[in-house]
C-alpha cells in the first residue's frame, strides 16, 4: 500500500513564504501570522511556543507591547487590524506560559555586565545566558525591571507578570545584582567583566522651560510614577494637571485617577489625532473621567498659597514640523490661568549617563553607539534601549537586548558583525481595492475591559484576557499575507483559468502572453485553487501546509485500521474556529468508537483523494464538516461540496451508496451537529450492517 | 480548446482488468484544461481504481502516473519509452488523437482510451464547457454572426431556425439558447440581417470526407530528415 | 392547369379543408385504411405525417399509396431528418413516379425527442433547401446537375409556425421558403388568434395560400404534455383551464368543440385560405368536428 503516492505527486516546494507585514513591523520580527493561526486552532500550548521563541518576556509584551505589528496588520485595510497583542496574552495565559522554565548551561567563561534591568537589559542577560555566557546584571534601584517596574504603572502590567519573567531568568543563572549603581565602567572590567551592555535607560525628565516649574506642588511624571511604584503614596490633592500627550502622561494622569484624585486634566498642545500616546489608552482614559485640553500649553506657573498657579496659552497648529506633525502655534493674547493642586509634567524623557561612563553622548543626551553592532567608542562597551533611542517602546528594547547580546557573542569571538540583510525583494503591498471588496468583513473583537468603577478603585489589570471563543474568532481574521499559492512548476501550467476562475478573491490573472500569475501579496492563501488546478502545480508556500492532511489522514488510518470490531467513519474535520478547538472531537470521542477525526486547516484543503482513500482504506462512512458560517470566507462550503460531488458520482459507479459520503457546513445547513452525525453515523451502519449480511448471504 | 470527460469508472476498470501493470497517463493540454485528464485527474483516477480494487477485495495492479505535456505529437511520445518498459497496458487520458498516437508509437503495447473525446469548445465559466465548432471543414462564420449553426443548431441548418424554440432556447436542450435567434440577434445589431436573409444552399460536406488531412508544407522534396514528423 | 387536385382547390379561391393521419407503429394498415374511407371524400386532401415527433412509423410514402388507391388526394410530408440528398430525391422521383405531387417540405422534428434518441440526425439539407431541391427537379435536372430522364412535377407546401417564440426570425425564414418555392403553407396548431391575425397580416402579402392548423386537444393534460414536451406548441392557460372544466371523459368532446370554434372564426373573419386539421390519434373525430365547424359540403 502505497501511502505516499498522494504527497509525491505534488511538486515539492521548499518553504518560500514571504515575511508578512506584522513579523516586518515588529522589532522582534516574531512569528505572528503562526502564532495566530495556531490560537485560531486553538492549538496554545504550541501558539505560546512560538511565542516564546521570539520574544524573551512575551508575557510583558502581551500587556504592554506598542504593537507596530497591528498598525502594519493588512487586515486594518479590510476592517481594523487583528488583535495580536490580546491573542499573544489569551495563548500566553492559556498555553501555560507560566510553567516554563527556560534552561541554560554556562559553556563560555567570559563574563559579561549587563548595566541596567530594564527590558533591553535583561533581553540582553537573557540570550547571552542562552549563549552560554556568565551575565551579571547591575540594578541601581532596589528593584528589577527599570521602565517596567518603576515606569509603568501596576494596572497595566501587573508586578506578578514581571516578577515571573525575572524568576524564571534567575533560575536560567542570570545574576541580578539590586541596588548597586556603576559609577565607573573601568571597575566593571577590573572586576573581570569581558564586555559590557549599557542600558540606563531614559529616566530624567524633560523640563519646559518656563518659569515656576521647580515651584511647589509641580512634579514630573517619570519621578511621581517612579515614587507610585517603588510603594509610596504620593499626596496629589484635589485637582492635578498633567502636561503632555504621551503614554507617560496618560500612566500619570490615570494613575492620579486611581490615587483617588478627584479632577485631573490633561494639557496638550496639539489634538488628539497628534497625541502619541496609544489612542486605546487615550480612550480609557476619557472612559475614567480625565479631562483633555488639546492645544493648551502652560507658559508660566506661580505659587500661591503652596499650590501652583499654572498660566496657559492657547495654540493653534501651523506648518508641519520634522516629526510630521503639524507644529503648535501659540494665539498672541490667549492667556489663561488655572490653579492646581499638583501639575505633572509629562513632556518627553532623556537618559542621564555618567560622565565617568566615557562613553560619547549624542542629540537628546542619548548614548551614541554603531547601529550595526551597538558598540560605543569604548572598545567592550555596548548600548542600547532607551539609553540610546530616548524614550521608545518595550519591544524596541527587547530588539536592542537581543541584537547587543548577538553583538556582543561576534565581539567576544572575533567575528565581523554582519548586518542583518533586511531583504525588500517580495515586499508585501498594500490589498488592491478590488481584493479588499472580496473579503468577508468581521469586526475586531477587543479583549474585556473593567469596568470604570472597578479600574479606578485602584490598581488591577484594567485588561482581562480573552474567553476561548472570543479568541478564536479574533485570531481567525488574519488574512495569512505571505502563505498565499504560487505556481510552482509555470512549464507544466497549462494556463487553463481554472485557479483564476474559482478564485473568490480574484487574485489570480493571464497576462498578455497567456502566462497565469498569482500576486503574492493579494493571494489569501485560502488554498482553493491548490485543489482545482488540473495541472497540479499550485502549492501554498508553506510547506507544511501540503502534506499536512495526508499526515493527519495517515495516522488516523494507522490507528484506525487496528481497529476492526465497528464500521470505520472517517471524518475531516476543520480546525478553526469552535469545532477546531476540539470540541467537535471530544463530542465524539466520546460518542461513538470507530469515528475518527481527521484535523484539517480548513476543508478547502481536503482534496478528492483522501476522501478516496479513506474509503480504500476500509471506512465505511466519510464525512467533510467545515466551520461554516465561521469561515473566513464564504464559498468553502460550495469548493467542498463540489469535490463532495465528484466523489459521489465515483462511489455510484463502484456500487457504494452515495450517501456514505456527506458534507456539512455547520450553521449553513444544520444547527446541532450531534444529531446530524447521529443520524449519518446511523445511516452508515445500516450500509454496513446491509453489506456484512450480503457477504455471509453470498457465502 | 478539444472537451473530454472522463469515462465511467467501471468501463475503465473493465478495460485494465486482465492487466497486472498499468500506466495512467495524463496529457498536459486540452484535456488538462478541460479537467478531464491532467496531472490532477490522473491522480483522481489512480485513487479511484486503488480505491475499487481495495473494495472488491481484486488482485492489486501496479499503477504508475505520468503526464506528458502532449500526447498528439511523436516527439513527446519518445519521453515515455523508458516509462513504458514493463508496462502492461496504458489508460490515456487524453483526446482520441493522443490514444492514437500513442498506438502508433508503442506498437506492442495496449492503449485504452479513459475519457470520452467529446467536442471543440471553450468553458463558459468553471467546470462548464460549450462545444462551439463541429470542424465541419467549411467555416461560414461571417455569414452568421460569429455564431455556428451548424454547432449550436441541434439540427445545423441553415436558413434560420426551425419552429421549435421556446423562451429563445432549444426544442432538444432548454438549457441552449437557440442559436438562429441569436444569429438573427447578432446580426441585428450589427446592422447585417440581410445576410441571414440570404438563401444558404445545402453544406459542401466534402471536406469532411475522412479521413482528413491538411498539407500546411510545400512540395519540396525534403533534404535530410526534417521535413516530415514521422520520417 | 393544375398539377394537383389539391394544387387546383387552392388556386380556386375556395376555402380549403384538409387533415392529416399518423400512420401505425407496424405493418398493419388496416387502421390507415379505415381513416382514409371515412376522411377522403370530406376534406381536399390527407397529409401522412413522416414519423412524427421523430418516433419511427410506417412511411408517409407507403400510406400516401394507400390514399392515391382508396381514391383520396395525398399530401406527402418529407422531412431532412432521415435522408441525405440523394434518397430525398429518389423520394421525390418514386412520389411522383406514382401520382403523389403534393408535398410538404419540413426540416423535421429532432431525434431527441422520438423514439430513437440514439440515431443519427442526417439534416442534409433543411426545409428551405428541400423546397429549392424540388424545384431544381423541376427544371430536370438534380442537385448535382445532372440531367433527369423524366422530370417530376409537384405541388410543394411548407410549414410556419405564427405562435412562434421570435417571430423576427421565423418571418426570416417564412421568406425563405416563399422564395424556395412554396406554394402553400401548413400552420403549427393555432391556439391564439391575435397571434395569427398578425402573422396573417403578414403573410397577406405573398402570392401563398395559408392553411391554418388546428389540433384537436382531447384533454387538460394532453394540452400540459404538449406545453412541455412538443416543440414550439404553447396552448394558452384559459384552453386548458376550459379542457380541465369539462367532466372525464369529456374532453376530447370539448377539444372538437374549441378547434370548430376557432376554425368558424377564422372563416367568417375571411383570415386565411383553408385550415389543417391535426386529430392527432384522433382522427376519428374529424366528421364531427366538419359538422360542428360548418365545414360539412364545404369541400369538392
Amino acid at each position: 500500500m502505497n501511502t505516499v503516492a498522494v504527497r509525491a505527486r505534488r511538486t515539492p516546494l521548499s518553504e518560500h513564504t514571504i515575511m508578512p507585514p506584522c513579523q516586518v513591523a515588529c522589532p522582534l520580527h516574531m512569528d505572528i501570522r503562526e502564532y495566530v493561526d495556531l490560537a485560531a486552532q486553538g492549538r496554545l500550548m504550541e501558539a505560546m511556543q512560538v511565542i516564546r521563541s521570539g520574544n524573551p518576556f512575551p508575557s510583558i509584551c502581551a500587556y504592554i507591547c506598542a504593537h507596530p505589528c497591528e498598525e502594519a496588520c493588512r487586515r486594518g485595510q479590510v476592517d481594523k487590524p487583528v488583535a495580536i497583542r490580546a491573542l499573544k496574552r489569551f495563548a500566553l495565559e492559556f498555553g501555560g506560559d507560566r510553567m516554563i522554565e527556560v534552561e541554560a548551561e554556562t559553556t563560555r567563561s567570559e563574563r559579561v555586565a549587563v548595566v541596567g534591568s530594564g527590558p533591553a537589559g535583561l533581553a540582553c542577560a537573557y540570550y547571552l545566558r542562552k549563549l552560554g555566557y556568565p551575565v551579571t546584571v547591575f540594578e541601581a534601584h532596589s528593584e528589577v525591571g527599570g521602565m517596567l517596574r518603576v515606569g509603568i504603572p501596576r494596572y497595566r502590567l501587573p508586578r506578578e507578570v514581571l516578577d515571573v519573567e525575572i524568576t524564571r531568568l534567575t533560575k536560567m543563572g542570570v545574576e541580578i545584582r539590586t541596588g548597586t549603581r556603576v559609577v565607573s565602567l573601568d571597575l566593571v572590567f577590573d572586576l573581570g567583566y569581558r564586555a559590557v551592555f549599557l542600558t540606563v535607560g531614559a529616566h530624567q525628565s524633560l523640563r519646559m522651560g518656563i518659569e515656576g516649574e521647580d515651584g511647589a506642588g509641580v512634579v514630573d511624571g517619570a519621578t511621581l510614577l517612579r515614587e507610585l511604584n517603588l510603594g509610596l503614596t504620593p499626596a496629589l490633592g484635589e485637582r492635578v494637571a498633567v502636561v503632555g500627550g504621551g503614554n507617560v502622561a496618560m500612566d500619570a494622569a490615570r494613575s492620579a485617577v486611581r490615587l483617588g484624585v478627584p479632577q485631573v486634566s490633561v494639557l496638550y498642545r496639539r489634538t488628539r489625532a497628534e497625541m502619541p500616546a496609544d489612542p486605546r489608552e487615550v480612550e480609557q482614559a476619557l472612559e475614567e473621567g480625565i479631562e483633555f485640553q488639546y492645544l493648551v500649553a502652560p507658559v508660566r506657573v506661580r505659587t500661591r498659597e503652596g499650590r501652583p498657579e499654572v498660566t496657559c496659552v492657547r495654540m493653534e497648529l501651523g506648518e508641519p514640523d520634522q516629526s510630521g506633525r503639524r507644529r503648535p502655534v501659540p494665539i498672541a493674547g490667549s492667556e489663561f490661568t488655572e490653579r492646581y493642586d499638583t501639575l505633572v509634567t509629562a513632556i518627553g524623557q532623556a537618559p542621564q549617563v555618567p560622565d565617568d561612563f566615557h562613553v560619547r553622548i549624542g542629540r537628546g543626551s542619548t548614548i551614541q553607539v554603531d547601529p550595526v553592532t551597538l558598540s560605543t567608542n569604548r572598545a567592550g562597551v555596548f548600548a542600547g534601549g532607551d539609553a540610546v533611542t530616548g524614550p521608545s517602546t518595550v519591544v524596541e528594547a527587547l530588539a536592542a537586548g537581543r541584537t547587543a547580546a548577538g553583538r556582543i557573542d561576534d565581539y567576544l569571538n572575533h567575528r565581523y558583525p554582519l548586518a542583518p540583510s533586511d531583504s525588500e525583494e517580495e515586499w508585501m503591498g498594500d490589498l488592491r481595492p478590488e481584493t479588499v471588496a472580496t473579503i468577508r468583513t468581521t469586526g475586531r473583537l477587543e479583549p474585556p475591559v473593567l469596568s470604570r468603577e472597578e479600574r479606578t478603585a485602584g490598581f488591577a489589570p484594567v485588561e482581562l484576557a480573552y474567553d476561548c471563543q472570543t479568541a478564536t474568532n479574533e485570531a481567525r481574521r488574519c488574512l495569512r499575507c505571505g502563505l498565499g499559492a504560487a505556481i510552482v512548476a509555470p512549464d507544466r501550467c497549462a494556463s487553463c483559468l481554472t485557479c483564476v476562475r474559482v478564485c473568490p478573491y480574484h487574485v489570480p490573472y493571464a497576462d498578455a502572453e497567456g502566462a497565469i500569475h498569482i500576486p503574492f501579496d493579494q493571494c489569501q492563501a485560502c488554498g482553493i485553487c491548490v485543489g482545482e488546478c488540473p495541472a497540479g502545480v499550485i502549492a501554498l508556500r508553506k510547506a507544511g501546509e501540503l502534506g499536512q492532511v495526508d499526515e493527519e489522514l495517515d495516522h488516523v488510518l494507522g490507528s484506525a485500521t487496528r481497529v476492526t470490531s465497528k464500521p470505520m467513519i472517517v471524518g475531516f474535520c476543520c480546525q478553526y474556529g469552535v469545532y477546531g478547538t476540539g470540541t467537535l472531537a471530544g463530542l465524539w470521542r466520546g460518542l461513538k468508537a470507530g469515528v475518527w477525526i481527521v484535523p484539517v486547516r480548513c476543508v478547502t484543503k481536503v482534496e478528492t483523494g483522501h476522501l478516496l482513500r479513506a474509503f480504500e482504506m476500509g471506512a465505511e462512512g466519510v464525512f467533510v464538516a467545515g466551520c461554516g458560517e465561521q469561515c473566513a470566507r464564504e464559498n468553502t462550503g460550495h469548493w467542498m461540496r463540489q469535490r463532495v460531488a465528484k466523489v459521489k458520482r465515483v462511489l455510484a459507479q463502484l456500487g457504494l451508496q452515495p450517501e456514505r459520503l456527506e458534507a456539512f457546513m455547520w450553521g449553513e445547513n444544520t444547527h446541532d451537529p450531534t444529531e446530524v452525525l447521529d443520524e449519518f453515523a446511523a445511516r452508515v451502519g445500516g450500509f454496513y450492517l446491509d453489506s456484512v449480511l450480503l457477504q455471509e448471504v453470498k457465502r | 480548446m478539444i472537451v473530454a470527460e472522463q469515462k465511467p469508472l467501471e468501463d475503465i476498470i473493465r478495460m485494465v482488468r486482465p492487466y497486472k501493470k498499468v500506466l495512467l497517463l495524463g496529457c498536459g493540454t486540452c484535456t488538462t484544461v478541460c479537467n478531464a485528464g491532467g496531472e490532477t485527474e490522473v491522480a483522481f483516477l489512480h485513487d479511484a481504481l486503488r480505491m475499487a480494487e481495495a473494495r472488491a477485495g481484486d488482485g492489486r495492479r501496479e499503477y504508475s502516473e505520468a503526464t506528458l505535456k502532449r500526447q498528439c505529437d511523436p516527439e513527446f511520445l519518445e519521453h515515455l519509452t523508458e516509462r513504458v518498459e514493463g508496462v502492461d497496458a496504458v489508460v490515456s487520458l487524453a483526446c482520441g488523437t493522443g490514444v492514437q498516437a500513442l498506438a502508433e508509437r508503442f506498437a506492442d503495447l495496449p492503449v485504452f482510451p479513459g475519457v470520452n473525446t467529446s467536442f471543440i469548445g471553450m468553458a463558459v465559466e468553471w467546470g462548464v464547457w460549450d462545444e462551439r465548432c463541429a470542424a465541419c471543414g467549411d467555416c461560414r462564420l461571417e455569414d452568421t454572426g460569429g455564431i455556428c449553426p451548424i454547432t449550436r443548431c441541434t439540427k445545423g441548418i441553415l436558413n434560420g431556425p426551425c419552429a421549435g424554440p421556446k423562451k429563445g432556447h432549444c426544442e432538444v436542450s432548454p438549457d441552449m439558447e437557440c442559436a438562429w435567434i441569436l444569429i438573427y440577434r447578432r446580426l441585428e445589431r450589427l446592422g447585417q440581417l440581410e445576410r441571414m436573409r440570404r438563401y444558404y444552399p445545402p453544406r459542401n460536406f466534402r471536406p469532411i470526407s475522412r479521413p482528413r488531412r491538411i498539407v500546411g508544407k510545400a512540395g519540396l522534396e525534403a533534404r535530410g530528415s526534417h521535413g516530415d514528423v514521422t520520417a | 392547369m393544375a398539377t394537383s387536385l389539391l394544387e387546383e382547390k387552392l388556386l380556386s379561391g375556395e376555402f380549403v379543408v384538409t387533415t392529416e393521419i399518423g400512420p401505425p407503429k407496424g405493418a398493419d394498415v388496416s387502421g390507415v385504411i379505415h381513416h382514409v374511407d371515412l376522411l377522403k371524400d370530406m376534406v381536399d386532401a390527407i397529409n401522412v405525417t413522416d414519423h412524427q415527433s421523430s418516433v419511427m412509423r410506417y412511411p408517409s410514402l407507403g400510406a400516401c399509396l394507400l390514399i392515391k388507391e382508396r381514391g383520396g388526394e395525398p399530401v406527402l410530408q418529407i422531412t431532412c431528418r432521415d435522408r441525405n440528398r440523394l434518397a430525398l430525391q429518389a423520394e421525390v422521383l418514386f412520389a411522383y413516379s406514382r401520382g403523389i405531387q403534393n408535398i410538404l417540405c419540413l426540416t423535421g422534428d429532432s431525434v431527441d425527442v422520438g423514439d430513437h434518441k440514439d440515431a443519427k440526425p442526417v439534416f442534409d439539407l433543411d426545409s428551405v433547401q428541400l423546397l429549392r431541391m424540388i424545384r431544381t427537379m423541376e427544371s430536370g435536372v438534380d442537385m448535382a446537375g445532372n440531367q433527369l430522364a423524366g422530370a417530376p412535377k409537384c405541388c410543394i407546401g411548407a410549414s410556419v409556425h405564427p405562435e412562434a417564440d421570435f417571430m423576427e426570425a421565423q418571418l426570416v425564414k417564412f421568406d425563405k421558403k416563399v422564395e424556395a418555392g412554396a406554394q402553400f403553407f401548413q400552420t403549427q396548431g393555432v391556439f391564439d388568434l391575435a397571434a395569427f391575425r398578425r402573422f396573417m397580416q403578414y403573410a397577406s402579402q405573398f402570392d401563398v395560400k395559408i392553411l391554418a392548423g388546428f389540433i384537436v386537444l382531447s384533454s387538460a393534460g394532453m394540452a400540459r404534455y404538449m406545453n412541455s414536451s412538443v416543440p414550439g406548441i404553447t396552448v394558452p392557460q384559459e384552453l386548458i383551464d376550459e379542457l380541465a372544466a369539462v367532466e372525464k371523459g369529456k374532453g376530447l368532446a370539448k377539444g372538437v368543440e374549441i378547434a370548430a370554434r376557432f376554425i368558424r372564426t377564422i372563416r367568417e373573419e375571411g383570415l386565411c385560405h383553408g385550415v389543417h386539421i391535426m386529430a392527432v390519434g384522433n382522427e376519428s373525430v374529424v366528421p364531427e368536428l366538419l359538422a360542428a365547424a360548418e365545414l360539412v359540403g364545404v369541400h369538392r
